[in-house]
């Protein structure tokens, strides 16, 4: 047995609960090491001197207050709060009772349901979205007349307009300026020039 | 055979008021002396004394004997409504630090504390000088005992001076034996460095 593990049994000595072989590794240990008997004798005077506080007394008016406050408990009963004493779900809702703790929840939540509003409803975080088949058309490399041909993906919140244009337009997405753009395109090259221009 | 305790319980429950008053006279000087010396504080220990028998008293019905002490059901009551006063307490303290800092003035928290050793009763035998380095050594003593972390400051007071059992203080505290023990060992290691000046 070290001092530390001597330190451990100081209580169990103290109140004669150790068993045989504690007591004897302890008493051994004891008996060679002297730091340790000098720091046991402080132990059992400072356990002393605690034991041997004086009693509080409660005021000559202990009971007659607590029976007015049964009086009125029992005129208003929800006067005094049920017991909100920590156990099972209460400790769990404790810690939100902790203003802290309680804000900072509040906030996560408000700042989770932005972030995935934002994300589902901005284009930017769209795959679907591709831009660069407008930015082929505008450069009138690649003119055609289909529609079918023609045809960009739309961001998702521009797709249901998609059903409402007529069946020889071409759909396009929401940006007007872009969208006159493409239909001057297609109506220049579908114009007979007759061999002209 | 049941105890005192649990018969004057179910006497209270069959209706007889008599019970409940017999109860509160025999608890109420070990539960304020606990409280007291629990959260250092006098006055706020009667007021949660009273709570705790109000909780008692409202919660009579749903007792059973059987199933715990009323003296380890009293006392958990009663350190559940200790460690809300403290939370409270240092919720208000913190508030209070930050308006003296800003204000520039002294806490007057020190006022509000009740000096606990001063006001028990002293041993007129003694000689003045001895009652004085006797009353020194009493303070120290609950001061040590008040800076002790709350988790073993309660069975330290549970187990020293109020005299209940390993047994009684794992029930209260809902903990195991083992940790119990272990918990009031370090305490008192923990207290007899505190009072190193004095002993």
């Amino acid at each position: 047995m070290n001092c530390l593990q001597a330190e451990e049994h100081f209580s169990a000595h103290l109140e004669d609960t150790l068993d045989y072989q504690a007591l004897q590794g302890f008493e051994e240990h004891l008996a060679a090491c002297e730091a340790c008997q000098h720091e046991y004798t402080r132990f059992q005077e400072s356990v002393k001197a605690v034991q041997q506080l004086p009693q509080i007394e409660p005021s000559p008016y202990f009971m007659s207050t607590l029976q007015q406050r049964l009086a009125t408990e029992q005129r208003e009963p929800s006067s005094v709060k049920e017991e909100s004493v920590a156990t099972g779900w209460g400790r769990v809702l404790d810690v939100f009772r902790r203003p802290s703790w309680a804000y900072s929840g509040i906030m996560a939540l408000i700042l989770a349901a932005a972030g995935i509003f934002f994300y589902q409803n901005n284009p930017l975080f769209n795959q679907d979205f591709r831009p660069a088949s407008v930015a082929t058309i505008s450069q009138g490399e690649q003119i055609t007349t289909s529609p079918e041909a023609l045809r960009i993906e739309l961001p998702r919140f521009a797709r249901n307009s998609r059903q409402f244009a007529p069946s020889n337009v071409i759909s396009t997405p929401t940006q007007p300026m872009q969208q006159r753009y493409m239909l001057k395109q297609v109506s220049y090259t579908t114009t007979s020039t007759s061999g002209g221009l | 055979m049941p105890d005192l305790d649990d018969e004057l319980m179910e006497r209270y429950q069959k209706g007889d008021e008599n019970a409940f008053t017999l109860l509160v006279r025999r608890h109420q000087q070990p539960l304020v002396n606990f409280i007291a010396r629990f959260i250092n504080d006098r006055d706020s220990a009667e007021d949660l004394a009273q709570e705790t028998f109000i909780r008692i008293f409202k919660a009579a019905n749903r007792y059973k004997s059987e199933g715990a002490h009323f003296k380890t059901w009293m006392y958990h009551i009663a350190s559940n409504l200790c460690k809300n006063e403290l939370r409270n307490r240092g919720r208000r303290d913190r508030y209070k630090v930050d308006n003296v800092v800003n204000s520039g003035s002294d806490s007057d928290g020190d006022a509000e504390q009740i000096d606990l050793i001063a006001s028990a009763p002293a041993n007129p035998a003694f000689e003045p000088e001895v009652a004085l380095e006797r009353k020194e050594l009493r303070n120290a003593i609950q001061t040590a005992i008040s800076e002790l972390p709350e988790q073993y400051r309660l069975p330290l007071v549970l187990r020293d001076l109020q005299g209940l059992s390993y047994d009684e203080i794992s029930e209260v505290l809902e903990l195991r034996s083992g940790t119990t023990k272990s918990r009031i060992n370090r305490a008192r290691l923990m207290l007899k460095e505190k009072l190193k000046p004095f002993i």
